[in-house]
């Protein structure tokens, strides 16, 4: 919206085209974010203590987090309205990956909203039951990836749709273009073509999966929050990287149109969870709850979709990744040696919290564990 | 301990909010992770003079 005002303006004065720079709209994207969620944070948890919308705790979980019952949740929805707000502000609208990761994230937002109502509103302790919430996330993770699979494919919207129907009209053999392929990181030339099917269901595993482990991670106060900011930044520059014709084509990563404007985007995600983290750092007035979770998740996944880089989100969320494979491992050794179990509780948080560390030395660590990763990620721009 | 808290379900808020903060905490790192925001927010803002001149 300011773009085009600035663009506008630009005619008399030539001083508002600084405002058509990606960099500056991100980095102005993050403080506007930023200051929204200063200034609309207090007011939220303020509605939401007065709505009475308090976090339950589960009565199995240690005993330390039995105070944090009745903490304001919800606050997840004071990030969507920041970041909202921010990329239609500062981003540029004619951009269509702009509005994918947009429609993806409320999306999955409004599925979390929907969970969260029902559980600390409505006092339905199952909230939407597991099998309507995994449908209606593949639904939509669905729906995205087959998208994307022509998005990524086409330079722009009008070819989309020339692409899908060759695709249809090949008896659904036809391949990708060589930048629709799945990039190995640290590798120069190798590059694992996908063809259409196989995009789609890495499309969905990505953004579902990463979806669900930033809400599985999100169990103690500021830990899925900010190595979601620090992911975002770091994807903000891959999306600048691959947006970039010349940048893309010096670090040999695939050129896609449009895709600097996800930068924007990233900004806003990095400014929203900071300053949602002000008030959520522990010991929290706030939880950002379903509703928040699952939108950044599922953000985060669509943006590494975009850029190419599903390997390096993988390395750069490993806590989330290390979180999720916890459950898993846990419930499955559970069932197969009938009762026995190999963490003291999962997921992983919850494992340090019980073999002694504090909550604080656990979140905080798990920080500096993902700044690594994420360092380690942004070095495969480089090393290949 | 309060009612609320032995029951460890979603409770009045109004008892949420007489927690005591500090009787179970021995030190309270909300005040770093304050100015390590307030430190990134200023790291952007210097950033961005890279662009703006």
């Amino acid at each position: 919206m300011l773009l085009e005002l600035a663009q506008y303006l630009a005619k008399d004065v030539r001083a508002f085209n600084v405002f058509g720079y990606i960099t500056l709209r991100a980095v102005l994207a993050c403080l506007t974010a930023l200051a929204i969620s200063f200034i609309a944070g207090p007011l939220v948890i303020r509605k939401l203590t007065a709505y009475k919308i308090g976090q339950s705790v589960r009565d199995d979980g240690p005993q330390s987090h039995l105070t944090k019952a009745g903490t304001p949740t919800m606050g997840g929805a004071l990030i969507l309205v920041s970041i909202g707000i921010t990329s239609l502000l500062w981003g540029d609208l004619s951009n269509r990956f702009l509005w994918a990761v947009l429609v993806v994230t409320l999306g999955f937002g409004t599925i979390g909203w929907i969970d969260d109502y029902r559980k600390v509103v409505e006092r339905n302790p199952k909230g939407l039951s597991a099998r309507t919430k995994f449908a209606w996330q593949s639904l939509i993770g669905v729906i995205a990836a087959v998208y994307l699979a022509f998005a990524v494919s086409s330079p722009s919207n009008a070819k989309i749709f020339d692409l899908f129907w060759a695709w249809v009209g090949s008896g659904f053999s036809m391949t990708l273009p060589p930048k629709a392929d799945l990039i190995l990181p640290f590798f120069k030339n190798i590059a694992y073509p996908l063809g259409v099917w196989g995009f789609i269901v890495l499309t969905y595993l990505v953004i579902v999966g990463t979806s669900n482990a930033v809400n599985l991670t999100d169990g103690l106060d500021g830990l899925a929050i900010m190595p979601a900011v620090m992911i975002a930044g770091a994807l903000g520059i891959f999306a600048y990287v691959a947006g970039n014709t010349v940048y893309s084509k010096y670090l040999l990563l695939p050129y896609i149109p449009g895709a600097g404007e996800l930068t924007v985007f990233c900004g806003a995600l990095a400014g929203a969870g900071l300053g949602f983290l002000w008030f959520n750092a522990y010991p929290a007035e706030v939880f950002m709850g379903d509703v928040g979770a699952l939108a950044i998740g599922a953000a985060l996944g669509t943006v590494a979709v975009i850029v190419r880089q599903e390997i390096v989100l993988l390395i750069m969320g490993g806590v989330f990744v290390a979180e999720t494979l916890s459950v898993m491992v846990q419930v499955l050794y559970f069932k197969w040696s009938g009762g026995k179990r190999i963490f003291r509780m999962a997921p992983l948080h919850h494992h340090y919290e019980l073999s002694g560390w504090k909550e604080s030395q656990v979140v905080v660590r798990f920080w500096i564990i993902t700044m690594m990763l994420v360092l380690f990620g942004l070095s495969t721009l480089k090393l290949r | 301990m309060s009612a609320l808290r032995k029951s460890g379900t979603t409770g009045a808020m109004g008892e949420a909010h007489v927690r005591d903060f500090g009787a179970n905490v021995t030190a309270t790192p909300i005040a770093p992770v304050r100015f390590w925001i307030i430190t990134m927010m200023l790291v952007l803002f210097g950033l961005s003079t890279l662009k703006l001149r």
